[in-house]
């Protein structure tokens, strides 16, 4: 097979551009995908300070060394969830991307600010650990971008997870998650860091080729937890449907943006409060972080009276 | 390997979705035509991953 630009041996085949690439166009087509994503949703601004979540895994490490190369102010944010060895080596890897390229890399560990680490709110919450996990991520990510005066979170999220998520939304009809998908969400509120999504156009499968192509040591091995998650089981039928038609993915994902996404916008707009607690945004109350945070600590003392 | 086969033959005789792993020989990433020869080693990557990353 040969690289539709130059006619070299290629080393991918993306079917659903009907197209193949050597080593050299690839790289440059993904950064084009990079660009045109940035450019079509205004996510970042050349002076800006962009905070990068790092997982360690390819997509995140991916987005970090695209945004480098394309000359962007990152500093990266690992959140530790204490996961045992999985996230001692995932650190071990955005530390090592880190220093090899000369950029900071902040660390928050979700042990620290919920009072324990993923395994053990797990236990306590007594529902799947992606449910507080995720929480807790949406929340740091806010909270350590607000702390540390990042006007923008860059996130590595590729078409695969976003048709997969908007895929999940359909099926349950979570008419409250449909107008929020988006590569680029505005600051609705002055405690609501904008969040962008530049890989969105890009396939899971590219942002492999693209870490391995520029030798980007990631973590291969997927988190432990994520076995028999919602969001595995819907990608893998999203596959089967891209191995039957190839662009089945992209279609469904970008039809949504450009054509349906606004048939979902809420008509009414939701009251934001400021958390009893922390002073983050939530719309009850006490925020889900504090309320999860409170039953971590009850769990404790049960444990542990002296706690 | 019982012989030299396509990559593409290989995925389709293990259930694998050729778009859901990288193919690898050696320090090079190969193409689904690329044969395989019978002394050759290839490593198939999974790039699936999910969970509550995913949802950040």
């Amino acid at each position: 097979m040969k690289c539709k630009k130059c006619g070299a041996g290629a080393v991918i085949e993306l079917r659903r551009h009907n197209t193949a690439f050597c080593a050299l166009d690839f790289l440059a087509f993904f950064r084009n995908q990079v660009r045109e994503a940035v450019r079509h949703y205004r996510m970042l601004a050349r002076e800006e300070q962009v905070l990068v979540a790092v997982s360690g895994g390819k997509d995140s490490l991916a987005l970090w060394d695209v945004l480098i190369g394309e000359g962007y102010a990152t500093t990266g944010l690992y959140l530790d969830l204490g996961i045992f060895e999985y996230s001692e080596e995932s650190k071990a890897k955005c530390r090592a991307f880190a220093d090899g390229r000369g950029v900071p890399l902040l660390v928050s560990a979700v042990a620290d600010e919920v009072g324990a680490p993923v395994p053990v709110i797990k236990e306590v919450t007594r529902r799947p650990p992606c449910s507080g996990c995720g929480l807790s991520k949406r929340y740091l990510l806010n909270r350590v971008a607000l702390e540390g005066g990042f006007p923008v979170v860059a996130t590595g999220h590729n078409l695969d997870d976003e048709a997969a998520t908007l895929f999940g939304s359909v099926m349950h009809w979570q008419m409250e998650s449909l107008p929020r998908q988006s590569p680029a969400l505005p600051a609705s509120h002055p405690k609501l860091v904008r969040r962008v999504k530049p890989l969105y156009r890009l396939s899971e499968q590219e942002t492999a080729a693209y870490a391995f192509l520029r030798k980007i040591d990631y973590i291969v091995d997927e988190c432990p937890f994520a076995k028999g998650a919602t969001s595995i089981a819907h990608k893998e039928i999203l596959n089967r449907m891209e191995a039957a038609s190839p662009g089945a993915k992209h279609s469904f994902l970008f039809g949504f943006l450009d054509r349906a996404r606004g048939a979902f916008a809420r008509t009414e707009d939701i009251t934001l409060n400021e958390c009893a607690r922390c002073g983050q945004v939530t719309t009850g109350t006490l925020c889900a972080f504090c309320r999860l945070a409170d039953q971590v600590k009850r769990s404790a003392k049960t444990l542990d009276p002296r706690a | 390997m019982r012989s030299n086969r396509r990559v593409k033959d290989i995925l389709h005789e293990l259930g694998i979705i050729p778009e859901t792993v990288l193919v690898i020989a050696g320090d090079a990433l190969i193409t689904l035509d690329h044969v395989v020869r019978e002394d050759e080693t290839i490593e198939l990557r999974p790039v699936m991953s999910g969970g509550a990353g995913r949802e950040v």
